[in-house]
């Protein structure tokens, strides 16, 4: 059958997507909108004082000019961990961007002139835009102390901390004949999804329906429902597939704001960012991470210590779980007797940070394999053999009371070596580097699914997913068809609707084609046992003598296509079988992350980069990423989402960051001076590969992936570079001034 | 994006009056790649907009009249790159405009938009400075020629009047052919600004002259009459000292984002030795193309 799994049908939308047929949400026209223009002051903190709106009402065309003040009393509050970030700002804005009104009027040009023409009074106040500075002694508190009663850090701009360890870490110290000290710093960066974040919001009957390119519609329902007082079913959220998210579009942002914007006029509103301030609404933590990791002389890793501290932004956002969640595995896929790794995040006057592939784990994985790269120099042993000396085996438990190692790790860093010639000699001028990379899939999960077999053999499947871009359309709909027995061209997979699909808790943590993969293929079992029951009828034999599967029916030696028996057995009035699928991970609540991982992304990346002694540029000649991912159910999707993984490693390993002034003001706001690899940045040669045992818990024995790619790349190209002229760098991006810098010093340090 | 008029006269006398009368409040639209850009985020806010691109008197032609080879003022950059004549006899220049944004923007940019819009990293500017080009300009006050290492003053800011245009940048024929070359500096491979811009050329005298930019308000000519940067056999150290020499007056700015003063002043020297190992050998090459 067409399309069936482990082959790569055509992505399912991948036309209307790179022709510019897919509607986005800020390609949907709703009658009678009115336009949103957000309204910031010129600060990172200002008091906020009174806000006049005569001259912005004044323009033509506009119809409301909204403030804290028409919102409800106290302001209300949300975000997906804690309720701390207000609808609009109160009192004082806390980072760059932060909106204190906004203007809704006829046309998208008179809001933004209106928008402009609103005078806020503000009084500009000392901003904290560093770690240092927001974890100085008597800092201003980010956060006001009443928001998070009872906790000890209120006093502090830590929102919290995370410990976790194992081991006799003294013991371990003692054993150690070395140890690699080093601390390394991870910049802000940001998810720069090509579609802008877009928002619209309507009232619907007696209810309320928002479109947002979301990456959790079901999440946004129940912040939706919860802050304008409605049931969830009369909340609509349409999700149009996103343009890219990354990360950033999980949580809501502004629908909050829009769905009181449409309520007080009783009008659809619509907001569609400016990739400004995207920047201002999205971007990754930054972090210093101070790695302490002991060996004895042979490369046996005896203990790792491990502190780092998080960037996040004014309010909490998922932040605060990326640091939990990339903290908790931070020791890497290594068999470690004894570990402690404490975690901080703080809070500052900066953009909130959010999710953003790789979850917390890059910035810690950039610290601890570039620790493995040190040790090995200083151990005198090969990275390669110290790394396969210390890999979790198949099996073994290498974090206490977690997900053993569940894959044969070893397999995808010896493949990874073998492409990037790892051993043969290296060409003049050019340097090697390779590295690991390990994260925790999903530690809960729920999604449903429906699946309706039609009368002529073609299938609908209702997945809550969000196809933002890796594939999830056509992962869904090659299950159902080999499942079904119809062509992949036959399904139709209907996803970003809560009134249409039933309920999937998120699009995130690379699960989708575990748990929802899982959920399909469970309805379409469900549907295969409902065909049974057709054939017994029909042919009028015990069910038990008749198997349904992979599009099949087989009684006795009888092998009969489903749709045979389906057309027989709907008869003359037609109609379709339904099936529904539930796919569950339960909490853990005794676990420190709430649950055991689903499954591990586990990547080895291998590159070659030549370095510009006079200049300092990097050019990555040769670039190898290998992902175990249990089974393949779409190889070039899986490429795709491996090398795209790693193509934007390479944008905070080069190039991206966020660059504040003392003031806190984001100063390269936009593209020009915030810039990420295009595709006269790609390495010179670029080569993937999957490993494939079978052996995770989705369908076919799949493993989610797509963010495994990005993990290991900033530490495989600073080894490189390393390893071609000799410079230790621990800070990103390696842009060419930072590479400069550091030969210059290497050269002035030289006897 | 504010409101403005738009205009699109066909004479050129009409053209200098709106832009005249208007003052800061006109602004001329030729390709619009910057122009664009500056209105939507309100960095400008004319009154008016004047299309140009239908002025009967302007053109996006490139012609040789044996004094001059001429570039009309509506020639985009993709003409250029895409010209022989350009390409044998001003390389620098055609290299400057083969580096100028992405493929869509060298299709709608104009040549006489990159230097009217006065960025201290143009990348075309430094090769028109090598080749000693002339800006031709029309205005209230009749028709005048600008020398351009007159033409700039300071980071958008030229020396022309209210009202006047560009009508054509004109590019002396010389009979003896220097080698020359075009070099920058950028942050990555894929489209960006300059953080060090240079031209070079060498001419068959022992002349070696120099244009940089990005490293301060406008794009600077020196020129080097010692024969030593133009000497193939000059070890790079005594080119690094002339180019300290020469380079005195670089100033880059320490409020800059892309790279710092220090990073630039050393990448300018970098760039000056490759650039004149590049010339003197397309020099000896005889052959517009390395």
């Amino acid at each position: 059958m067409t399309g069936s799994v482990g082959t790569s049908p055509a992505r399912v939308g991948g036309i209307g997507r790179v022709t510019g047929q897919q509607a986005y949400v800020a390609d949907l026209d709703l009658e009678d909108v009115l336009h949103v223009k957000l309204v910031t002051v010129d600060a990172a903190r200002g008091r906020i004082g009174e806000i006049d709106a005569r001259a912005a009402l004044d323009v033509p065309g506009v119809r409301l000019v909204m403030t804290a003040a028409d919102l409800p009393h106290p302001i209300p509050r949300f975000g997906p961990q804690r309720r701390d970030r207000p609808v609009l700002a109160v009192g004082e804005t806390k980072y760059h961007g932060e909106p204190v009104a906004a203007v809704a009027a006829e046309t998208s040009d008179a809001a933004e002139e209106a928008a402009r023409l609103v005078r806020v009074a503000c009084e500009e106040l000392p901003a904290l835009h560093t770690l240092a500075a927001s974890l100085a002694d008597r800092a201003p508190l980010v956060q006001d102390p009443s928001l998070r009663p009872d906790d000890p850090h209120a006093g502090t701009n830590v929102l919290s901390e995370h410990r976790y360890g194992w081991g006799d870490l003294d013991g371990a110290m003692r054993e150690a004949d070395v140890v690699i000290d080093g601390t390394y710093t991870f910049p802000m960066v940001t998810q720069f999804a090509i579609e802008p974040h877009a928002f619209m919001a309507a009232p619907d009957g007696d209810g309320i329906a928002i479109w947002s390119a979301i990456q959790h519609p079901y999440w946004l329902q129940r912040v939706i429902a919860d802050l304008v007082g409605l049931p969830l079913a009369k909340v609509r959220v349409i999700a149009p597939d996103p343009g890219g998210a990354f990360g950033g579009k999980q949580h809501a942002k502004y629908e909050p704001l829009l769905a009181f914007m449409a309520l007080k006029m009783g009008r659809p509103v619509r907001l569609v960012l400016t990739l400004e301030e995207t920047f201002q609404a999205v971007r990754r933590g930054a972090a210093q991470v101070r790695v302490r990791s002991g060996f004895r002389s042979d490369g046996t890793l005896v203990f790792r210590e491990i502190d780092a501290d998080y960037l996040i932004g004014a309010y909490a956002d998922i932040a605060d779980r990326t640091v939990a969640k990339g903290s908790y595995t931070s020791g890497g896929p290594y068999r470690c007797p004894a570990t402690r790794i404490v975690a901080r995040s703080v809070l500052s006057h900066t953009v909130p940070s959010t999710a953003f592939r790789g979850f917390g784990n890059p910035q810690q994985i950039w610290a601890v394999e570039s620790s493995m790269d040190e040790a090995a120099l200083q151990l005198g042993i090969d990275p390669l053999a110290l790394r396969l000396k210390n890999l979790a085996g198949p099996g073994e438990v290498f974090l206490p009371d977690d997900r053993p190692a569940d894959g044969d790790w070893a397999q995808t860093v010896n493949r990874a070596a073998e492409l990037i010639g790892w051993g043969t000699p290296v060409p003049p001028g050019r340097g090697r580097g390779l590295a690991v990379g390990l994260k925790s899939g999903p530690t809960t999960g729920l999604s449903y699914s429906t699946v309706r077999l039609l009368a002529d053999g073609s299938v609908v499947v209702n997945a809550g997913t969000s196809d933002m871009g890796q594939g999830a359309r056509t992962i869904f709909a090659q299950i159902a068809a080999q499942e079904l027995g119809a062509p992949v061209e036959w399904v139709r997979v209907v996803m970003g609707d809560t009134a249409v699909v039933p309920y999937d808790q998120q699009t995130s943590a690379s699960r989708s084609s575990v748990l929802m993969g899982n959920s399909v293929l469970l309805a379409c079992q469900d549907i295969q046992a409902k065909i049974r029951a057709m054939a017994a009828r029909l042919e009028s034999v015990e069910e038990g003598d008749i198997e349904v599967s992979r599009g099949e029916v087989r009684i006795g030696d009888r092998v009969l296509p489903i749709r045979d028996i389906l057309v027989r057995g709907l008869g003359r009035l037609g109609g379709e079988v339904i099936g529904i699928g539930e796919a569950r991970k339960e909490a853990e609540p005794g676990h420190p992350l709430g649950g055991t991982a689903a499954f591990y992304e586990f990547n080895c990346t291998a590159v070659e980069v030549e370095v510009d002694r006079d200049t300092g540029d990097i050019v990555v000649a040769r670039y190898v990423t290998v992902s175990d991912v249990g089974k393949a159910l779409n190889p070039t999707q899986v490429r795709g989402q491996d090398e795209g993984a790693a193509i934007m490693g390479l944008g905070h390993t080069l190039m991206e960051q966020y660059i504040y002034d003392v003031t806190g003001r984001l100063r390269n706001l936009g593209a020009i001076d915030y810039r990420i690899p295009t595709s006269m940045d790609l390495p010179l040669q670029m080569e993937s590969d999957i490993v494939e045992n079978d052996d995770g818990p989705g369908p076919y024995g799949a493993k989610g992936m797509s963010e495994g790619a990005l993990l290991p790349v900033a530490p495989a190209v600073a080894a490189a570079v390393r390893d071609a002229v000799g410079v230790v760098i621990r800070d990103l991006p390696l842009t060419p001034e930072r590479v400069w810098r550091a030969l210059q010093e290497a050269q002035v340090d030289a006897p | 994006m504010r409101a403005f008029a738009y205009e699109r006269p066909t004479r050129l006398d009409d053209a200098i009056a709106l832009l005249a009368s208007g003052e800061a409040e006109a602004r001329p639209l030729a390709g619009g790649t910057d122009l664009i850009i500056r209105l939507r985020d309100g960095t400008i806010r004319p009154q008016t907009v004047v299309d140009i691109k239908g002025l009967a008197e302007l053109d996006g032609d490139i012609r040789d009249d044996g004094e001059y080879l001429r570039i009309g003022a509506r020639t985009v950059m993709t003409d250029i790159m895409g010209d022989e004549r350009i390409w044998h006899d001003y390389q620098a220049l055609a290299e400057g405009a083969a580096v100028v944004g992405s493929a869509q923007i060298r299709n709608r940019a104009t040549l006489a938009g990159n230097i009217c819009n006065a960025s201290p990293a143009a990348d075309t500017a430094p090769a028109l400075l090598v080749y000693g080009a002339v800006v031709a300009v029309a205005g209230p006050a009749g028709t005048r020629r600008i020398p351009i290492d007159d033409f700039f003053v300071s980071s958008g800011v030229t020396t022309l009047a209210a009202g006047e245009l560009v009508t054509s940048i004109e590019l002396p024929r010389s009979p003896i052919r220097p080698g020359a070359v075009h070099v920058r500096r950028t942050r990555r491979r894929g489209h960006d600004l300059a953080s060090v811009t240079l031209a070079c050329a060498v001419l068959a005298d022992g002349t070696t002259r120099l244009s940089y930019g990005s490293l301060g308000p406008r794009p600077v000519l020196v020129v080097d009459e010692t024969g030593v940067l133009a000497d193939p056999a000059a070890p790079d150290g005594a080119k690094m000292r002339r180019f300290e020499e020469l380079f005195v007056g670089a100033s880059p700015s320490a409020r800059s984002m892309r790279a710092s003063p220090e990073y630039r002043l050393a990448m300018l020297q970098v760039l000056g030795i490759r650039a004149v190992s590049t010339a003197i050998a397309r020099l000896a090459d005889g052959k517009g193309r390395a």
